[in-house]
């Protein structure tokens, strides 16, 4: 796919001069005389169409599909031609609509016939074109400008569709090499200019319209090579239908269109309401669409020529009724933009309506035999139509696993319905490209800068937290992420931690996880200092952000609780520091001191729970939870250091088994080959090696 | 993607390579072992792709069709048997046909052609295929280009030498260039022994099969991921932008909306583990919410992430990439321009959650949604005149509509320059007006007059009537007065 290609520009000139006001003669009967009324009645001659009308009512309609299908990036610069050059829009893109087109040919109007043919030519359009493919779109802009020193990768192509009436071959070659001197001269003149670039390459498309029931004077040629630059071909077209299926097929070759029929749409009959017909509507869209009927069967079965259009194929598919269902939707493989070609027939607006109400259809390759192959599926998607093309053959995302037997499949108490709640606070909306926030940050920036604040501390399962499964701290807790926060908004978290203060002071429960254990769990003061631990990381998280913020942490550090015993157990562990001062030296620091009295204080809790004690519990890990140490046994040599000291929080279990191995220990002599252990681990049957002469460790059962 | 292998069966694999110890090797044996080594790999590593097995010699044959089971294709290699000559021609042939007929055409796949680079004599030889490559009827074409994006990875049981010294070499550069240059291949290096077919097959996974693990990042919240299939680089638009886009292995979550369509699919899997994933709590949330969470995958390159069940008890985590850009999907506009929505002076999504932001409408309806005006089939000239002759004849209760299309006509007949449809137009609303029965209306003789009036003024083309943006207005008449004295 190439941006600039020769079909991101289509300059259009159309003839205005004295001969294009003469009759197509094309005759329409616009006098439809029902039968009851035509009793002495004489009804009207009928209407035809200036060779004009009809080149503006064909050039409007390839408009109309190229708008449809490509809404940016496939400029139109249309250009009408008579004594003097009137340019109806430019190559911006808020000029690329039909609507703009309209209204400036309206004030054009017809061709004046009594204009003097002498001083009118298409000539002069013919040279505006080529000015005007001269002249750099937005979109080449752009991208030089983005690609600085590659700048002279954006080509510089172009089209010219030019719609008149010559009066001979001579005419026609005399058009072409006025084109190719004027891109000459014009691309000199491109060199020196920034706003310019010179044409690298030219399509012209001479359209030669004449007459019904005359002869032509020009003969069609197909596209040839005037020069590098330039290349030509001459269509000769009589007016009316013809003229608006040459174009038809013309705009299908220019952008890459193929056609679909959509066959046997039930509708309603407009005389018979409880009657249904069938009914076709084709559609235009690009021929990527069709590519896996082009690539396996060059002479797909379902193609056909369609009978609107002249020589084009059409792929026939047939309408299935609709379904809600929206699996279909995962093996989608692309999404293309449609244009009806026979845009108001009542079939064609019957079923763009049902689609921009908001229904899909599924659409079938019709087959004679064997099962239906759904391979497309219409519907809508905030106002335009999309052809999207489903994937028919098997896929290679079939079965695939489970989320649950991956990693962390297994854990049951996900915060899913909290992270639900984060998730539509942090929902995406457009913001107008002008809304640049004071930092200069793009409104994603700002998106991406709000998920990490709001992400600082997210505990992902429910049994590690406290304070995100209590109502109370949600105020607090929704507006210490804001990225600013209000006198009124520090009150608000102050409350809440007052309230806390609060509940504290009446013991009020707090819902520590007990999930999966039994007991009680830990104590009521325990789980307040865990509450408040947690509640200060997550503010801690924040403090940086404003002086409010610090103010909302300075407030928890005042007012959360401070244990009554804590001199007493400072005491003790001073005590305890002192007898394990020879094993403990080595390498601690002060954080480590302080949950060594942690730990401590928790002895003191499982102490008196021991009695009613006869399993152990579990609590989950808590991430401010202190990591405990690993108790070693007492007869451990020295030189053995915790081996997981540093590897994460350790259980109750763990802290319990270690405690009663230890007051056990006391209690009786240890065993020798404890004594002899290499971390915890002794070797048997050691005097088998003595006696055998051979290293046991060789078939490694020992050791392990 | 799934890989198609293509083993030479002919009797030239067979040949014994120079002994290296006491057991002696043939050459297929050299290719049994580098495919047992590849499809070990893809089981560890890729254990969601499919492979199929293809021997092939004058004929070809599927031995194991397009399967995850890598114990089958293991199984199917410890039992080859030998037939005679190389005609590969008809093996990609094959190859092409069974692709096809699995995954379709736009499904991109590999295709593993082991051959000791012998590759036949005289018709059916690769040489023959080639020299005769231009001369080929529509329904006898070569295979290559496969119809489908693919990758040919040629793995030679012999060495570059050996090779140059026939114009065996030549002949698969040129097929290699014949699938558009997509591809490569593979020689052994130094001798032929389990070693340097080891270091071949390694080259080959190092390629086209190195597991594509990413981190997938929610502002602090992340997770480890491998994506499958594999996402392939892209390239936009080779002139302008010329390099392949890859996927940065950092996935950014940008934050959530709601859509629903798809362009391509990989699905992303965790490694396996028992401590709480983000990613597990992400497929958790989106599918209870029923939401997809935008994902960034390099600058400029987005995709989406949502939860896809295969099953009723089965769902993944799929990520969809779309195609790069900075505005993938028209109805999400510029990616860029999502803010979050609590930004917003207003909740955009509705504070009970029943409006959204999206689609975004684009600034110009397409034709099919607006009213627009087609006069090129007679049929539809002559649909726009009835349906206003059809109301003049219901004045004035269809006053509104009368003028509604009139004017619609009008504008159009303006913009064409066909002036003749309005003076024909005017005449058949005159004549309408002397067709009125007694009992009809008194206004509406004052409205089809009217009307007919300001069509013909139009017609003139007097800048003042013909006005496109000028709209004819209903005359206004008074009746309240039973019928007494008229406004014109």
């Amino acid at each position: 796919m190439r941006i600039f290609s020769v079909s991101h520009k289509t300059a259009f000139v159309v003839d205005h001069c004295p001969y294009m006001a003469e009759s197509s003669r094309q005759l329409i009967e616009c006098d439809m005389l029902t039968k009851s009324r035509s009793q002495g009645v004489i009804p009207l001659a009928p209407v035809s169409k200036s060779l004009w009308t009809c080149a503006i009512e064909c050039s409007m309609e390839y408009c109309r599909i190229l708008y449809d299908v490509y809404p940016t990036k496939k400029l139109v610069n249309y250009i009408v031609s008579d004594s003097e050059v009137h340019i109806l829009n430019s190559w911006k893109q808020e000029n690329q609509n039909t609507q703009e087109l309209m209204t400036a040919l309206a004030a054009v109007g017809p061709p004046n016939p009594r204009q003097d043919p002498e001083c009118c030519s298409v000539l002069h359009g013919l040279v505006a074109a080529v000015e005007s493919l001269c002249k750099i779109t937005e979109y080449q802009h752009e991208s030089r400008t983005t690609l600085m020193d590659t700048a002279d990768r954006v080509a510089n192509r172009g089209r010219i569709i030019c719609l008149t009436n010559a009066k001979s071959d001579t005419h026609v070659r005399m058009l072409e090499d006025c084109v190719l001197e004027t891109i000459q001269e014009q691309n000199k003149r491109a060199a020196g200019s920034d706003r310019l670039m010179p044409i690298q390459q030219c399509e012209l498309v001479l359209v030669h319209i004449y007459p019904q029931g005359e002869e032509t004077l020009v003969s069609d040629r197909q596209k040839k090579e005037l020069s590098s630059v330039l290349s030509s071909e001459v269509h000769s077209v009589r007016a009316g239908r013809y003229l608006a299926g040459k174009l038809n097929v013309l705009v299908q070759q220019h952008f890459d269109l193929a056609s679909t029929t959509i066959t046997n749409i039930p509708m309603k009959e407009e005389q018979h309401a409880n009657t249904s017909a069938n009914y076709d509507v084709e559609l235009l869209h690009h021929r990527d669409a069709h590519i896996e009927f082009i690539k396996t069967q060059p002479s797909f079965h379902c193609m056909n020529t369609s009978r609107d259009s002249g020589l084009k194929e059409t792929v026939t598919l047939k309408w299935c009724t609709p379904r809600t269902n929206s699996v279909e939707l995962h093996y989608c493989t692309g999404a293309y933009r449609i244009s009806p070609v026979d845009v108001n027939s009542r079939p064609s607006s019957c079923l763009t309506n049902f689609l921009l109400n908001g229904r899909s259809v599924l659409l079938e390759q019709p087959r004679k035999s064997g099962s239906k192959v759904i391979s497309h599926m219409l519907s809508s998607h905030g106002g335009e139509i999309f052809l999207h093309v489903l994937n028919s053959t098997r896929s290679t995302l079939e079965d695939p696993p489970s989320i649950s037997e991956g990693c962390g499949g297994r854990v049951t108490d996900y915060r899913i319905t909290d992270f639900g709640e984060f998730m539509r606070e942090n929902r995406l909306t457009p913001f107008p490209e002008s809304m640049v926030d004071a930092a200069c940050r793009t409104p994603v920036e700002r998106a991406k800068f709000q998920l990490e604040r709001h992400t600082r501390y997210w505990p992902m399962i429910i049994s590690q937290t406290t304070i995100f499964n209590m109502q109370a701290v949600v105020p607090l807790a929704n507006l210490i992420v804001k990225d600013t926060l209000t006198d009124e908004d520090v009150l608000t978290c102050q409350k809440t931690v007052y309230n806390l203060v609060d509940m504290e002071r009446k013991s009020d429960p707090l819902p520590i996880s007990t999930a999966g254990s039994r007991g009680k769990g830990p104590k009521r003061d325990e789980q307040y200092r865990i509450m408040w631990n947690e509640l200060e990381t997550l503010v801690k998280a924040h403090v940086g952000t404003s002086e409010r913020h610090q103010r909302v942490l300075d407030c928890i550090s005042a007012c959360r609780s401070k244990p009554p015993e804590e001199e007493e157990r400072k005491k003790r562990g001073r005590k305890r520091e002192d007898k394990e001062d020879k094993t403990e030296k080595n390498g601690k620091d002060t954080e480590e001191k302080g949950w060594t009295t942690d730990s401590e204080r928790l002895k003191g809790v499982m102490e008196r729970e021991k009695d009613e004690q006869s399993e152990c519990e579990i609590i989950k890990d808590s991430p401010d939870s202190p990591e405990p140490l690993n108790k070693k046994p007492r007869l451990a040599t020295e030189e053995q250091q915790p081996p997981e000291k540093s590897k994460g929080p350790v259980s109750l279990l763990t802290l319990w088994t270690n405690r009663i191995t230890q007051a056990n220990s006391r209690k009786h002599q240890e065993f020798a080959g404890r004594l002899s252990s290499v971390n915890s681990k002794a070797e048997l049957y050691q005097h088998l090696k003595e006696e055998n002469g051979m290293d046991v460790h060789e078939n490694g059962k020992a050791t392990r | 993607m799934p890989t198609a292998v293509l083993l030479d069966s002919s009797l030239s694999m067979t040949r014994p390579v120079s002994v290296e110890g006491s057991e002696e090797f043939q050459r297929k044996n050299l290719a049994v072992h580098g495919l047992t080594m590849l499809f070990e790999h893809m089981a560890t590593n890729y254990r969601l792709e499919f492979t199929s097995l293809v021997s092939f010699s004058s004929l070809w044959e599927v031995l194991v069709p397009f399967t995850r089971d890598y114990n089958t294709l293991q199984e199917a290699l410890n039992n080859l048997e030998d037939y005679d000559k190389t005609c590969l021609e008809a093996a990609l042939q094959g190859v092409s046909n069974i692709v096809q007929q699995e995954w379709g055409t736009s499904c991109p796949c590999q295709v593993v052609l082991v051959t000791d680079g012998a590759l036949g004599i005289g018709r059916g030889s690769l040489r023959h295929s080639l020299q005769t490559v231009k001369q080929r009827v529509e329904d006898k074409k070569f295979p290559l280009p496969f119809p489908f994006p693919s990758k040919l990875y040629v793995m030679c049981i012999a060495n570059a030498e050996e090779l140059q010294a026939t114009d065996s070499m030549d002949n698969l550069e040129q097929l290699i260039n014949l699938n558009g240059g997509e591809g490569q291949i593979y020689t052994m290096e130094g001798p032929l022994c389990l070693k340097s077919v080891q270091s071949m097959f390694g080259k080959l996974i190092d390629q086209a099969y190195s597991p594509f693990h990413a981190v997938l990042r929610c502002g602090n919240l992340t997770s480890d991921v491998q994506v499958f299939p594999r996402p392939e680089p892209v390239t936009i638009d080779e002139e302008v932008d010329p390099m392949p886009r890859t996927v940065q292995t950092e996935g950014d979550e940008i934050g959530t909306g709601a859509t629903d369509d798809t362009e391509e699919e990989t699905s992303t899997n965790q490694m396996a583990g028992k401590s709480p994933n983000f990613c597990v709590l992400l497929h958790g949330s989106l599918k209870v919410e029923g939401m997809v969470a935008l994902v960034q995958l390099g600058p400029d390159w987005f995709g989406m992430l949502y939860s896809q069940a295969d099953s009723k008890k089965k769902s993944n985590l799929m990520m969809s990439l779309f195609e790069p850009g900075s505005e993938p999907l028209p109805w999400l506009g510029r990616i860029s321009q999502l803010g979050p929505a609590s930004d917003a002076a207003e909740n955009p999504y509705g504070e009970d959650d029943s409006k959204s932001p999206f689609p975004i409408q684009p600034k110009h309806k397409r034709s099919y949604a607006q009213n627009v005006t087609v006069w090129i089939k007679a049929s539809g000239l002559q649909t726009d005149v009835q349906k206003i002759l059809r109301n003049a004849r219901k004045l004035p209760e269809k006053t509104q509509t009368f003028y509604k299309e009139l004017n619609r006509l009008r504008k159009a007949a303006l913009a064409f320059g066909f002036w003749e449809l309005l003076k024909s137009m005017a005449e058949l609303l005159e004549r309408e007006c002397t067709l009125l029965s007694d009992s009809a209306h008194p206004d509406a003789a004052f409205q089809l007059s009217h009307a007919a009036q300001q069509l013909k003024l139009a017609s003139s083309g007097d800048s003042k009537y013909a006005a496109y943006e000028h709209n004819i207005t209903p005359m206004l008449t008074d009746f309240s007065g039973g019928g007494g004295a008229h406004r014109i």
